[in-house]
């Protein structure tokens, strides 16, 4: 339960942070991608039914922000969740560099199924292969070098909480 | 069948998101479901939080614009003495232009489009890269409604998508989902300004024997019973035509610069249908 409320504010937190304080970067448009970090996060270290919950969550606040037409990325996070559940059986993500490796590859997921998705759904033109790839390129690469930061302040919070007495 | 959805609980789970994830989107984009009650109050939660958040980046903004940015200001303030110059002699055309389109309206008895205008502050911007979008305070209880236009004295910005009670959110036109119709000034030659997944706009479906030439300003040409006709939407930046095809490419700067609103007008024909 502790955990959990702590999921759910960080959560809180990385929308809030997405849509406004994120955005005074100067990275030309690219907003680095604390949600998508954070389900990667789940899927490697707390892989619970509440945790699918919460990715379902996560993409769908995301959609309400952002997309024309929510489930977009609350498709894509669910299905990011689901990938990085499966391969954490074969991933010990124990370094820095492995956790910006998989949230890396994680954005080219996320990305390739909103585009998809987008195509199947939103009767759009075709696709602009070079500005996709440059895009999700520079998207992918802003994600992966915010996941070393933020995967290790999650993990000092659970062993924080796991040490202490704290009770909400 | 308990004992296998006991085993796989988190495979069976994800799936059954990506199942409910796709039966949204597919029942929202074909219109079957209208409205979504948990978006509209997600929007009216997150409001209080987005203002404060924003106030904080206003004064970020400010600070850095005041103190940092302040090499080159000579030059700036200089070119902008020059440019002041050449619009005031343009201002000075366009008050007779104004004039005369009076008068000539006048002898034709035209009617005159009024629109119905709600004012309204950027409090969030978009939550993923991939896609183009603004929240608005203001919501249903302000006027505001579903697929009303969004501009700003320099131009449009886009279209109110999701409304809640309070706040809304707005597809700018540099996404690559928006879609204005849109007139040459100069030679009247017709297209759609679309945006793309680079923050940049493109005019689309010009055909290649249109007379188009860079520097050109585009306005809406009021087709599309969304934007009324004659607002700004940008100006013609760069053409190409390929060695084949129906259409050429022309890329626009849009006139009200997305990345840069503060303030915007929500708007409707008086004359229009609203939902």
């Amino acid at each position: 339960m502790k955990l959990f409320s702590i999921f759910l504010a960080v959560g809180f937190l990385a929308v809030l942070f997405q849509t406004t304080l994120l955005h005074l970067l100067p990275l030309g448009g690219v907003v680095p991608d604390l949600v998508l970090v954070l389900c990667v996060y789940l899927g490697l270290n707390h892989p619970t039914v509440g945790s699918v919950l919460g990715a379902f969550i996560l993409g769908y606040s995301v959609d309400v922000f952002s997309s024309p037409v929510t489930g977009l990325h609350a498709f894509a996070l669910s299905l990011v969740f689901l990938v990085v559940y499966v391969s954490s059986h074969w991933i010990w993500v124990r370094s820095p560099f492995l956790s910006s490796a998989v949230v890396f590859f994680a954005s080219w997921i996320k990305g390739t199924a909103l585009i998809l998705l987008g195509n199947l759904f939103l009767a759009r033109n075709g696709l602009e292969f070079a500005g996709f790839l440059r895009h999700i390129f520079f998207d992918s690469l802003a994600a992966a070098l915010l996941a070393p930061i933020v995967f290790f302040g999650l993990s000092r919070v659970k062993t924080y909480l796991e040490g202490s007495r704290i009770t909400f | 069948m308990i004992a296998f959805l006991r085993k796989n609980h988190l495979l069976v789970g994800s799936l059954f998101s990506l199942l409910c994830s796709i039966t949204l989107v597919a029942a929202l984009a074909t219109g079957r479901l209208r409205l979504d009650p948990a978006a509209m109050f997600l929007l009216d939660f997150m409001r209080p939080f987005q203002k404060a958040a924003q106030a904080t980046v206003s004064w970020v903004g400010g600070f850095r614009d005041r103190y940092i940015a302040l090499w080159g200001l000579n030059e700036e303030n200089e070119r902008l003495r020059r440019r002041l110059l050449e619009l005031e002699a343009e201002r000075g055309r366009f008050l007779e232009a104004e004039a005369t389109n009076a008068r000539l309206r006048a002898l034709l008895e035209l009617k005159s489009s009024l629109v119905s205008s709600v004012s309204a502050t950027v409090i969030g911007n978009s939550a993923s890269g991939w896609f183009r979008s603004i929240t608005i305070d203001k919501g249903s209880q302000g006027g505001v409604r579903k697929g009303m236009a969004v501009v700003t004295p320099l131009g449009v910005v886009g279209q109110v998508t999701a409304v809640a009670s309070q706040s809304s959110k707005v597809l700018l036109l540099t996404d690559q989902n928006s879609a204005v119709d849109v007139i040459d000034q100069r030679s009247r030659a017709q297209g759609i300004v679309s945006g793309s997944l680079e923050d940049a706009a493109v005019m689309k479906y010009v055909k290649r024997s249109e007379d188009v030439q860079v520097g050109d300003r585009l306005i809406t040409s009021g087709l599309d019973d969304i934007y009324p006709k004659g607002l700004p939407v940008g100006v013609v930046s760069r053409l190409s035509k390929k060695g084949y095809g129906l259409f050429q490419t022309v890329e626009v700067t849009l006139a009200a610069n997305p990345s840069r609103i503060e303030e915007v007008q929500v708007i409707s024909p008086l004359n229009s249908r609203n939902d």
